[in-house]
C-alpha cells in the first residue's frame, strides 16, 4: 500500500535528520576556516536610529531564442534605495538596465568558447555594461560543465546578467550612496566565474573609498554541518535551544581564505515573526573594520526594511528588486515574436529553425503530455 | 491649474477598460474619466471597481488572518499604495474630436487619465426649447454644466422615469416642469395623484414668476385663484373608459346603447335606471353599480345625480375639459389635483382630456396645421396602471398607451414615472426614447431599464444600484451619451432662479 | 317668525343691442314684461348684475323706454340695485347707468377701497329685508379679473347675514361649452359661504352649486342680445330670470320665464352645391318652414364647389320669409366659403368668437417691444380697444362729437388717459 511506504520514507527521513547533534559547520576545507558552534556568537539586534541608506540590487534574465549554439537572453538589472522603510528617489541613474545578450557557440583554440555580444536597449545604458570582451568562456571550463558534459550555453549565456549586476552595483556605490550607506546584492559574494573577480574587484574599490558597505544577501544556501544537517537549520535549532531572543545574527561562522570569495559571514534572524533566517556576507575588508556597533546599525536597518507582511525577515528592498528584475513569461513571448518575425523577414528561417529544432524536442514533449 | 492625473490605463478591451487608481485620488462608481490624445480626448465612465494587489491571495488571507489574530504585531505593507490599489473598469462613451462621436477606437495603452471638467463638456450646449434636469455628474462630484434636453424633441418622443420610491423623481419631474413653465412652449398635462406639484402649502409650481399666465391648478377643493376641478358628467363618452375598466361585451353593447339613444345623457339615464330597448336589465343593473363603485356616480334620495368624489357633475363644468385643452394648445401647463379620486377616477379624468388633445391633434395633422401648435404631453405617475402589459392584455388598450405608440406622430407625448418597469411591455418601452434613471435597487428592473435604453448601459447595473438621492442617468436617443446628473433640489433651484419683484402699478377700482 | 322674503335677479338685459326696430321692440317688451312680473311678485327688491344697457352711451329713445318702466317700478317702492356690466360700463366717465342712478331710479351697489393691495367691498344692506349684498362690476376684456384676485375674501365670509355677492364675469366651473377658451375667472375667486351668488354676463341660464358655493345663479340674457343667442332661443333655451325665496337661508329659487315672441333656429348645409343648387335647395327647405310671427335664425355653411358665397340672393330669401310673416331674419354665413376664394376659415359661431380668434392668431405677426402688447395683455387690449371704437354714431350726434367720444373712449381702453390729459 502506498501510504505504508510513505510512512516509510518519512520515517526514514526523521531518522536521518537527527538534531540531537548539531556538529560544526562545514565549508570546504581548503578555502575556510570554520568556527565551531558557539552560543556566545550569537548577538541580539537592538533597535538604534539610524539614516543609513540601504541600495538592493537584483538581475534578471530569461532566454528568447535558444539552440544548442546560441542562446538569445533578455537581461534586466534594477536598483531601488531605501532608508528603513521609505524609498529614497534615485538621482541621477536609471533605476534599471536592459540588455538582449547573444551568446554563440565559436571554435577556437581547438576548443568550443560561447561568446556573447551585449545589446543595451537604451544608448544611455552602454556605460553600464560589461565589456564583451570579458564574455567569452570556453565550454570546457570545469567550473561550467555538467559533470563530464560540456558546459550549458544557456548557462553560460546569463553570466552576462551576472557581470552586469557587479558593474551596476559599482555605479550605484558611485552615484547614489554616501559614506556609512549599505549596499546589497542579491545573492553571495562569491565569484565563480573567469573574469567575475575583475568586476567584484571594480565595485568593491569605490566601495572602500567612498565608504559604502558591500554586502550580499542568499535566499537560499547549501551549506551543511559536518551531521549533515543544513547550516541556517543547524543554527536556528541552536538559537532556539539558547534562547537568545526573536531578533539575532550569528557571526563568524568562518573565515574565507580565497580570494574568489573575499566575504565575512552572517546568519540573521531580521523580524521576530520570521519564518527563516538568511545568510548576509560584507565584503571582508570592510567587515573586519565594522564595530559592533556599526553591524548592529547595518542589521537593525534591515530589520526595519524587513518587516513587509508578504514576507516578514526578508528585506523589503529585495522583494521590490526581485519583482522589478524579473523578466516575466509574457515579456519573453513578445521579444520572441518579435526577434522571429525579423529572422522571417531576414529570409533566415530555414537556417534558425534547423538548430533549434535540435533544442525544442523537450518543450514538445511536455505540450504533448501536458 | 491642471486637473491631476487619477490614474493610468493598463490593460483592457473596448467594452471594458482596466485603468489603475493614483493613490489617494479616489475613483467612484459613475465617474466620468478623460483620457487626452493628440486629436482630441476619449470620455471614460467608470461602472465598476475592483481591488488589484501585487500579494498573492493567499498571502494577503494570512497576513489578514495574522492581524485579524493578533500575531501581526511590527509587521505592514511597505509601500502600500504600489502594491494594493484599486482597478477601475471603464467604458468609453464619448469621442471628443472636431464633433463628439460614439468612440470606436481604444485608448493609447498606458496614457494617464484625469478626471473631467467643465471645458471638456463644452460640446453640451443649450438646446433650443431647453428643458432643464441638472448638472452633470461624475461619480458624487457635481460638475458646474448644465444639462438639458431640448423639450421639443424630448416630450415628443416621450419620457420614461424609472424609479423606487424616495430616490427624488417628483423632485425631478418638478424641476423639468418649472423650466418649462418659463417658456409657454409645451402644454403639459400633470396628473397629481399626490397633489405635490403645484405647492399648496410648501414650495411648487404656483411660485413661477409665470405661474400666474402659464399655469393652471385644478383640484376638488381648489385654493384661491386656483380652478375646481369639475367636469361634466355629459363630458363622458364611451371611449374614454376604454382600458380604464374592463367591460363585458354585454356591457359594453349596453353603453353604446345608451349613448345611442341619449348622446351626451348616457350616463344619467344609466344612472337614474332608465330601461333602454336590447339591454337587459341586469346588464343596466351592473353599469349603474360600475359606474356607483368605481367613478362614485350615482343618483340620490332627492334625484339629483350626484358623484361621491365632487369631480362629476351634472351642473358645472361643462368647459373644463375644453379648457384644459385650449390651455394646453396655448402652451401651459395645467396640475390636476387627483389626490382625492381614486385609481379610475384619475385616469378616468385623464383619458377624456388625452382622448380630446389626440383627436384635436390628428385634425391639425390632417388639416396641415399642426407644425403650428405646441407639443402636448402628459405627466402620469405610477404608469403600469395603463402602460402595463397585463393591463393591457385584460382590459385592452387606452388613450396612454395609444400616445405612447402613435402620439409622437401627432406631438402629443407622455412622460410616464414608474416603479416597475419591467411591466411595460417592450414595444412601448422602446418608444419612450428618454430614460431618464433614478436610483433602483431591484435587479430585475435595472436590466429591464438597461435593455430598452437609448445606448449601451450594460455594464451599468452597478452605477445604477448605487444611485443616491437626486442622481440620475439620462439615456436619450437625443444626447450623445448616456449623461449622468445631478438634479438639483427643487426649492434650492427655484431659489437660485429668483428674479427681481417687478414693482406693480397702483390700482384703482371703480365699482 | 321670520317673513319669506324675495327677491329678483336678472341681468343681461343688454337694452339696444338690437338695431333692428322689430327685435328692438321686442328687446324691450322683454324688459317690460321682466319687471311687471317682478311688480306681479311684489317682490321685496331687485337686483340686474351687469348690461341693463348695451352700451354705456345708449341711444335716447332706449333709454327713455327704461326709465319709464323704472319709473314704474320705483314708484312702488321696490328698489333696483345693479351692477355695471362689460357693456353697460364706461372707463373713467359716466355711463347711463350713472344717470339713471342719480336719478333715483337704480341704485348701483358696488363699492370698495383698495387698502394694502386688498381689495376690501363694502356690503351695501337693503333696508328691508336685510340682505347684505356685496359684488364687482364686469369690465371688459376681463379686466375685472385684477380685483378678484386682490379681493378680500375673508373679511367678506366672516360677515354674518344673508349675503349675496353680485358679479358679472363668466365662472370656469360653470361655462358653457361653446365659452370655452373665453376670458373667466375661476369660483375660488368669489368668496365662499354666500347665500346666493349672482352672476351676470353668461347669457345661458344655469343654475349650480359646488361645495362652499350654494346658489351660483346665471338667469341668462333676458331676450338675447347676440346671433347665439337668437339660435339658442331658437334651438329652445328659455329667456328669463329668477325669484329668490328666503329668509335666513335661499328657500327657492325659481325661474320665471319670459317669452315675447317665438324664434326658429334652422342649421343649413350648401356643402359642395353650386350657388344655383344652394339658392334652389335653401328656398325648398325654407318654403314649408312655418315663420309666421316668429323670429327666423338661419345658420348657413358649408363650402360652396362654384361661385362666390355674395352671389347667393340671400336678400331674397330673407324677403320672402318676411312677407310670410317672420318678425325679423338672422342669416349666419360665417361658416359659408367657396372654393373660389380662400377665406379666412374661422371656426368660431359668432362674430366675437371669430374676432377673438383672428385677433390672436395675427397678434403674433405684429413685432412690438412693449410687453402689454404681446401674448394675452395684448389680446385683452386688442378687444377691449375693438369694444370701445365700435359703437356707432348716435342719433343726433355730430361727426366732431362722434369722433371725439370714440378718441376718448379708445384713449381709455388704451389706458393713456393720463398721458393725454
Amino acid at each position: 500500500m502506498i501510504s505504508e511506504v510513505v510512512k516509510k520514507v518519512v520515517k526514514d527521513l526523521d531518522g536521518m535528520m537527527g538534531e540531537s547533534e548539531l556538529g560544526e559547520p562545514f565549508l570546504s576545507s581548503h578555502n575556510y576556516r570554520t568556527h565551531p558552534f558557539n552560543v556566545e556568537h550569537f548577538k541580539p539586534i537592538s533597535f538604534v536610529k539610524s539614516d543609513r541608506k540601504i541600495a538592493f540590487v537584483d538581475g534578471g534574465n530569461r532566454e528568447l531564442l535558444a539552440a544548442p549554439n546560441f542562446s538569445v537572453q533578455l537581461n534586466r538589472v534594477y536598483f531601488n534605495i531605501f532608508e528603513g522603510r521609505r524609498r529614497i528617489q534615485n538621482s541621477s541613474m536609471p533605476q534599471a538596465v536592459e540588455f538582449f545578450s547573444v551568446t554563440f557557440a565559436v571554435f577556437k583554440n581547438n576548443q568550443i568558447f560561447f561568446d556573447t555580444s551585449i545589446f543595451p536597449v537604451d544608448d544611455k545604458f552602454s556605460g553600464l555594461m560589461p565589456s564583451e570582451s570579458d564574455l567569452s568562456f570556453s565550454s570546457a571550463d570545469r567550473r561550467l560543465m555538467v559533470g563530464s558534459s560540456r558546459a550549458d550555453i544557456s548557462r553560460v549565456a546569463s553570466i552576462a546578467r551576472r557581470f552586469a549586476e557587479w558593474r551596476f552595483s559599482r555605479h550605484v556605490v558611485e552615484n547614489e550612496l554616501e559614506r556609512g550607506d549599505v549596499l546589497v546584492m542579491d545573492g553571495a559574494l562569491r565569484t565563480a566565474f573567469v573574469n567575475e573577480s575583475k568586476y567584484a574587484g571594480e565595485a568593491y574599490k569605490i566601495a572602500k573609498k567612498r565608504g559604502v558597505i558591500y554586502s550580499g544577501l542568499s535566499k537560499t544556501s547549501r551549506l551543511f554541518t559536518t551531521t549533515g544537517l543544513s547550516l541556517l537549520g543547524a543554527v536556528r535549532k541552536l538559537a532556539e535551544n539558547s534562547e537568545v531572543g526573536p531578533l539575532w545574527y550569528y557571526y563568524p561562522i568562518a573565515d574565507s581564505l580565497s580570494p574568489e570569495h573575499e566575504a565575512a559571514f552572517f546568519i540573521v534572524k531580521l523580524h521576530e515573526q520570521a519564518q527563516r533566517v538568511f545568510r548576509y556576507e560584507i565584503y571582508g575588508e570592510q567587515a573586519k573594520d565594522l564595530t559592533p556597533g556599526e553591524i548592529n546599525e547595518v542589521l537593525c536597518q534591515f530589520h526595519v526594511n524587513s518587516c513587509d507582511a508578504s514576507f516578514p525577515g526578508y528585506p523589503y528592498g529585495l522583494i521590490d528588486a526581485d519583482a522589478n528584475a524579473r523578466v516575466r513569461y509574457d515579456e519573453v513571448e513578445t521579444y520572441r515574436v518579435m526577434l522571429l518575425s525579423e529572422v522571417s523577414k531576414l529570409g533566415s528561417w530555414s537556417k534558425f529553425s534547423r538548430h533549434m529544432q535540435s533544442e525544442d524536442a523537450h518543450s514538445i514533449l511536455n505540450m504533448l503530455m501536458g | 491649474m491642471a486637473t491631476e492625473v487619477c490614474g493610468q490605463i493598463i490593460a483592457g478591451l473596448v467594452g471594458k477598460i482596466l485603468i489603475r487608481e493614483k493613490s489617494g485620488q479616489r475613483i467612484e462608481l459613475g465617474d466620468l474619466l478623460v483620457a487626452e490624445d493628440k486629436e482630441g480626448y476619449l470620455m471614460l465612465q467608470v461602472f465598476d471597481l475592483i481591488y488589484g494587489s501585487q500579494i498573492t491571495q493567499l498571502a494577503r488571507e494570512m497576513i489578514s488572518g495574522m492581524n485579524l489574530e493578533g500575531m501581526g504585531a511590527g509587521l505592514e505593507f511597505l509601500e502600500p499604495q504600489l502594491r494594493n490599489y484599486i482597478i477601475a473598469e471603464a467604458q468609453g462613451v464619448l469621442r471628443v474630436t472636431e464633433k463628439p462621436h460614439v468612440p470606436k477606437v481604444l485608448p493609447e495603452f498606458f496614457s494617464t487619465v484625469r478626471h473631467v471638467e467643465a471645458k471638456d463638456l463644452k460640446f453640451l450646449t443649450v438646446p433650443p426649447n431647453p428643458v432643464y434636469l441638472g448638472k452633470v455628474r461624475s461619480g458624487t462630484k457635481v460638475i458646474d454644466v448644465d444639462v438639458y434636453l431640448d423639450g421639443e424633441e424630448a416630450l415628443r418622443h416621450h419620457m420614461l422615469v424609472p424609479s423606487t420610491t424616495g430616490r427624488g423623481k417628483s423632485n425631478l419631474v418638478k424641476v423639468m416642469l418649472w423650466s418649462i413653465l418659463g417658456q409657454n412652449k409645451f402644454g403639459i398635462l400633470v396628473l397629481d395623484p399626490h397633489d405635490e406639484y403645484y405647492g399648496r402649502n410648501s414650495k411648487g409650481l404656483k411660485d413661477h414668476k409665470d405661474a400666474k399666465v402659464n399655469l393652471l391648478y385644478y383640484s376638488v377643493n381648489p385654493p384661491s385663484g386656483a380652478n375646481t376641478l369639475v367636469i361634466s358628467v355629459r363630458s363622458i363618452e364611451p371611449d374614454h373608459l376604454n382600458g380604464i375598466i374592463r367591460l363585458t361585451d354585454a356591457q359594453e353593447d349596453g353603453v353604446r346603447s345608451y349613448f345611442q339613444m341619449f348622446g351626451r345623457d348616457w350616463i344619467e339615464n344609466i344612472a337614474r335606471g332608465t330601461d333602454v330597448q336590447g339591454v337587459a336589465r341586469s346588464t343596466r343593473v351592473v353599469l349603474q353599480r360600475i359606474f356607483r363603485t368605481r367613478f362614485g356616480i350615482r343618483v340620490d334620495d332627492q334625484g339629483n345625480l350626484v358623484c361621491a368624489n365632487r369631480v362629476f357633475s351634472e351642473s358645472a363644468g361643462e368647459s373644463t375639459i375644453s379648457d384644459i385643452v385650449h390651455s394646453l394648445e396655448g402652451g401651459k401647463t395645467v396640475v390636476l389635483d387627483t389626490s382625492k379620486l381614486g385609481d379610475e377616477g384619475e385616469l378616468l379624468v385623464g383619458s377624456i382630456i388625452a382622448n380630446e388633445i389626440l383627436e384635436r391633434y390628428q385634425g391639425y395633422k390632417a388639416d396641415g396645421t399642426l407644425e403650428e401648435k405646441p407639443t402636448v404631453s402628459v405627466v402620469i405617475e405610477e404608469a403600469p396602471r395603463v402602460l402595463g402589459q397585463d393591463k393591457l392584455e385584460k382590459i385592452g388598450d387606452n388613450v396612454y398607451s395609444t400616445i405612447a405608440r402613435e402620439g409622437r406622430k401627432f406631438k402629443v407625448g407622455l412622460i410616464a414615472i414608474t416603479q416597475i418597469t419591467s411591466a411595460i411591455p417592450r414595444d412601448i418601452l422602446t418608444n419612450l426614447n428618454t430614460k431618464i434613471i433614478l436610483g433602483n435597487e431591484m435587479s430585475t428592473e435595472r436590466h429591464s431599464i438597461i435593455d430598452s435604453a437609448a445606448q449601451d448601459l450594460s455594464d451599468n447595473d452597478r452605477n445604477i444600484a448605487s444611485l443616491d438621492k437626486g442622481e440620475a442617468i439620462v439615456t436619450s436617443i437625443f444626447t450623445k451619451f448616456a449623461v449622468p446628473i445631478q438634479i438639483p433640489k427643487f426649492e434650492d433651484y427655484v431659489a437660485s432662479q429668483a428674479t427681481q419683484v417687478t414693482m406693480k402699478e397702483k390700482v384703482r377700482f371703480t365699482g | 317668525m321670520i317673513l319669506m322674503q324675495r327677491f329678483a335677479h336678472v341681468s343681461d338685459i343688454h337694452l339696444g343691442a338690437n338695431s333692428d326696430p322689430a327685435i328692438s321692440r321686442l328687446e324691450l317688451q322683454a324688459f317690460n314684461q321682466a319687471m311687471d312680473e317682478c311688480l306681479k311678485e311684489n317682490v321685496d327688491f331687485i337686483l340686474i348684475c351687469g348690461d341693463l344697457f348695451h352700451v354705456s352711451i345708449p341711444d335716447l329713445r332706449v333709454v327713455d323706454d327704461a326709465v319709464r318702466k323704472l319709473r314704474q317700478v320705483a314708484d312702488r317702492g321696490i328698489p333696483v340695485y345693479a351692477i355695471y356690466g362689460s357693456h353697460d360700463f364706461t372707463p373713467g366717465g359716466k355711463s347711463i347707468v350713472d344717470i339713471i342712478e342719480s336719478a333715483g331710479l337704480i341704485k348701483r351697489i358696488v363699492s370698495g377701497e383698495i387698502e394694502a393691495d386688498k381689495l376690501k367691498l363694502n356690503f351695501f344692506v337693503d333696508p328691508k329685508t336685510g340682505a347684505k349684498i356685496a359684488g364687482i362690476s364686469g369690465r371688459k376684456g376681463g379686466l375685472d379679473r385684477e380685483y378678484y384676485e386682490m379681493l378680500d375674501r375673508e373679511s367678506l365670509e366672516n360677515e354674518v347675514g344673508f349675503r349675496i355677492f353680485a358679479f358679472h364675469a363668466s365662472l370656469d366651473e360653470f361655462k358653457p361649452q361653446y365659452l370655452s377658451g373665453m376670458e373667466s375667472i375661476p369660483i375660488s375667486l368669489l368668496p365662499k359661504g354666500f347665500d346666493y351668488y349672482a352672476g351676470g354676463h353668461i347669457h345661458g341660464r344655469i343654475e349650480g352649486t359646488l361645495p362652499s358655493y350654494n346658489h351660483v345663479i346665471f338667469p341668462g340674457a333676458l331676450f338675447g342680445s347676440q346671433t347665439r343667442d337668437h339660435e339658442a332661443s331658437g334651438k329652445g333655451e328659455k329667456r328669463g330670470f329668477h325669484i329668490v325665496s328666503f329668509d335666513q337661508l335661499v328657500r327657492e329659487v325659481k325661474f320665471v320665464p319670459v317669452r315675447v315672441c317665438d324664434f326658429i333656429f334652422r342649421d343649413l348645409s350648401v356643402d359642395g352645391k353650386n350657388v344655383r343648387q344652394a339658392q334652389e335647395w335653401l328656398e325648398e327647405n325654407l318654403e314649408s318652414l312655418d315663420v309666421g310671427n316668429k323670429v327666423v335664425m338661419l345658420r348657413v355653411r358649408g363650402e360652396l364647389s362654384g361661385g362666390k358665397t355674395s352671389d347667393i340672393d340671400f336678400g331674397r330669401l330673407i324677403r320672402d320669409l318676411a312677407e310670410r310673416g317672420a318678425i325679423s331674419v338672422y342669416v349666419n354665413k360665417h361658416g359659408l366659403t367657396s372654393k373660389e376664394f380662400a377665406a379666412i376659415r374661422a371656426a368660431g359661431e359668432d362674430a366675437q368668437t371669430i374676432e377673438n380668434r383672428l385677433l390672436k392668431e395675427n397678434l403674433g405677426t405684429v413685432k412690438v417691444s412693449e410687453s402689454t402688447l404681446k401674448g394675452e395683455d395684448g389680446l385683452k387690449l386688442a378687444v377691449s380697444l375693438l369694444n370701445a371704437l365700435r359703437p356707432p354714431v348716435k342719433a343726433g350726434e355730430s361727426k366732431q362729437n362722434y369722433a371725439e367720444r370714440m378718441k376718448e373712449q379708445g384713449i381709455e381702453a388704451l389706458g393713456l388717459k393720463e398721458v393725454f390729459s
